[in-house]
């Protein structure tokens, strides 16, 4: 296993009345990030907060190249980022214990925080195709290039992993600097991976190892 | 944190517990616990907040310090906002220093406050004072900063400061608007009303009336001979003589300053002194030494010198001779005035915050309660006590947050 400190290359925010970062996503231009009741998006280059959809947003987001995947509640909202009408509703794997979302290749990845678990799901039905466990909470899921990568906290400390998709097999970890936790985690397909922070309600852009 | 945990914490930050509740009423989880917990102590339901909060922090894991101690905190406000001062301290003392060591510094000021708060109900002014004076309000939301500054002005009241303590109302009440906190608005109000209710009662030359806080103050420094009934002393300008441990002398005292510039027959200074109705020869000879130990302890101040029919005072350099007393008294006008703040206390409360023993207090709330004067509620060790009309725990709950970050 690969373990190394996380390379913090810049931090977003904390913008105006958003305190906490619940998830993160990415659409190939803009970062997005889940606060609650909103989504808002910024460009990763200025920094620049552009827009928001109103929205219930509790955990993670994820991005299809179409549509938003949103958690909120017990159940994941697909969300029109045009009109930003949910336009249709699938439960949750964890019944609402579900922190981190993903999209990659036609199947959404959940992660199951306190379970220290990570669901493969039907995004149309929601049903439940694979499980893999973690050793830590998992706080936000992003795939890049065939990597599975999950974020962690627990016991007040958080980190960045590369996990093996079939067996959960520990294969990579960035730890992040003490007192900084993260919750949401999306790569921009490239070298940068973005977390949130609960604690501070910034974004920070980490780089991913080659 | 989890979906339905941001959601339930959203809800609760918005003021809907119930909405909260609905979220996570079934889980067992340590957040969840967490969250229910704070639910039920702002739907008003103690008990069963701190059971929920004390099943929390055992649920979070050893690791979890942080959601640890923000429990224990929660517990702390609950037990003081219920009036139960035995609750243990040195938790709140280990939870404070752990916000701190993880740089929770909003957590660990409210813990602060709380052990401020709980100092300045149980009669703790310097320990209050100096604790409160390593929280630097700054930094802190309006929420916390309107509680920090009502301590503050609780403070300067006791130590007749009124000048800080307007200042200090005046920061709470701008906090608690920006906070947009009902409650906390409303404590602000009724403190401030404490500056403009007579605070005291002067007896002077036989004639008496209502004195302001600030009067109250203004006398601190005046040149008269004034006989002090809150604190137990005799002083003049800058010399005091304190009589707090010598009942007897102290009634005496005060008896004579009353009638000043007259004198005070025997016979009435012995049912004051020792509750005697009849002066026999045996109270004649203990008032002659009662009287020569009095003489002793005010030599400085005033002079008292036998009359036809009794004693008279004498002040050496004041010009007047005053009596403070308190707006009202009678016999158990201590427990009284603590009940005065509108809240609901246990006995047991009552006699840590009084330094006597509960039985004591016991015995004080049986007549009152005859009188109409108090009522209880509850049961056994549950039971509470205030005083009539029911004003409810206007004390406001300003539970730690976030509960459950993660």
């Amino acid at each position: 296993m690969k373990h190394s400190p996380a390379e913090i290359l810049r931090e977003y925010g904390p913008f105006p009345g958003i305190e906490r970062i619940h998830g993160v996503s990415f659409d190939g231009e803009n970062v997005w990030f889940a606060s609650g009741d909103r989504l808002n998006a910024f460009d990763p280059q200025s920094g620049q907060k552009l827009r928001s959809i109103d929205v219930a947003a509790h955990a993670g987001t994820a991005y299809d190249g179409r549509y938003f995947y949103q958690l909120a509640d017990d159940r994941i909202q697909k969300i029109d980022p045009d009109t930003g009408a949910v336009v249709s509703t699938i439960p949750a794997p964890g019944g609402g214990r579900d922190s981190g979302l993903t999209w990659a290749e036609g199947t959404l990845w959940v992660g199951q925080y306190r379970e220290r678990k990570i669901h493969q799901i039907d995004p149309e039905t929601g049903k439940i195709l694979r499980s893999i466990e973690s050793s830590r909470f998992v706080t936000g899921v992003t795939w890049v290039d065939g990597e599975l990568w999950h974020g962690t906290w627990e016991g007040d400390e958080s980190d960045l992993r590369r996990v093996d998709p079939k067996t959960g097999k520990l294969l990579e970890r960035l730890d992040m600097p003490a007192g900084m936790t993260v919750s949401g985690l999306e790569s921009d397909g490239a070298d940068r991976l973005y977390c949130g922070s609960t604690s501070t309600g910034v974004v920070r852009a980490v780089r991913r190892p080659k | 944190m989890d979906s339905l945990i941001t959601a339930a914490a959203l809800a609760l930050a918005a003021g809907d517990p119930l909405g909260a509740l609905d979220r996570v009423a079934l889980r067992e989880d340590a957040p969840a616990l967490a969250l229910r917990g704070i639910a039920m102590a702002q739907l008003g339901d103690f008990d069963r907040a701190k059971l929920l909060l004390r099943r929390a922090a055992r649920a979070f894991s050893p690791k979890e310090a942080v959601a640890r101690a923000r429990c224990v905190v929660a517990e702390a406000e609950i037990a003081l906002v219920s009036r139960d001062l035995g609750w243990p301290a040195k938790a709140l003392d280990a939870a404070r220093t752990t916000l701190e060591k993880h740089g929770d510094r909003l957590n660990a000021a409210h813990a602060g406050h709380l052990k401020v708060r709980r100092l300045l109900l149980i009669g703790r002014l310097d320990e209050a004072e100096y604790v409160l004076a390593g929280l630097d309000p700054t930094p802190l939301p309006p929420a916390a900063r309107a509680a920090h500054e009502l301590a503050v002005a609780g403070i300067a009241m006791r130590r007749l400061r009124t000048r800080p303590a307007r200042a200090a109302l005046e920061w709470a009440r701008n906090a608690a608007r920006q906070a947009g906190i009902a409650g906390l608005m409303a404590e602000v109000a009724t403190a401030s009303l404490a500056l403009e209710t007579p605070a005291a009662r002067l007896i002077t030359q036989g004639a008496e009336r209502p004195l302001l806080l600030e009067e109250v103050e203004a006398l601190q420094g005046s040149p008269a001979l004034v006989v002090d009934a809150f604190r137990y002393a005799v002083r003049a300008g800058d010399r005091t003589v304190s009589l707090a441990s010598r009942p007897v002398l102290f009634a005496l005292a005060r008896a004579l300053a009353e009638a000043w510039p007259g004198d005070v027959s025997r016979e009435e200074l012995v049912a004051r002194a020792f509750g005697g109705k009849h002066a026999d020869e045996s109270h004649r000879a203990r008032l002659r030494v009662e009287i020569g130990r009095l003489r002793a302890e005010l030599a400085a101040l005033a002079d008292i010198s036998a009359t036809k029919r009794g004693f008279t005072l004498a002040p050496r350099q004041a010009r007047a001779v005053m009596v403070l007393a308190r707006p009202i008294e009678e016999r158990h006008a201590a427990v009284l005035a603590l009940l005065a703040d509108g809240e609901a206390w246990s006995s047991s409360a009552l006699a840590l915050a009084l330094g006597t023993g509960q039985r004591s207090v016991q015995r004080a709330l049986e007549p009152l309660a005859e009188a109409g004067k108090v009522q209880s509620f509850g049961h056994g060790r549950a039971r509470r006590w205030m005083t009539p009309p029911v004003a409810g725990f206007t004390t406001t709950l300003l539970l730690p947050a976030p509960l459950a970050t993660g």
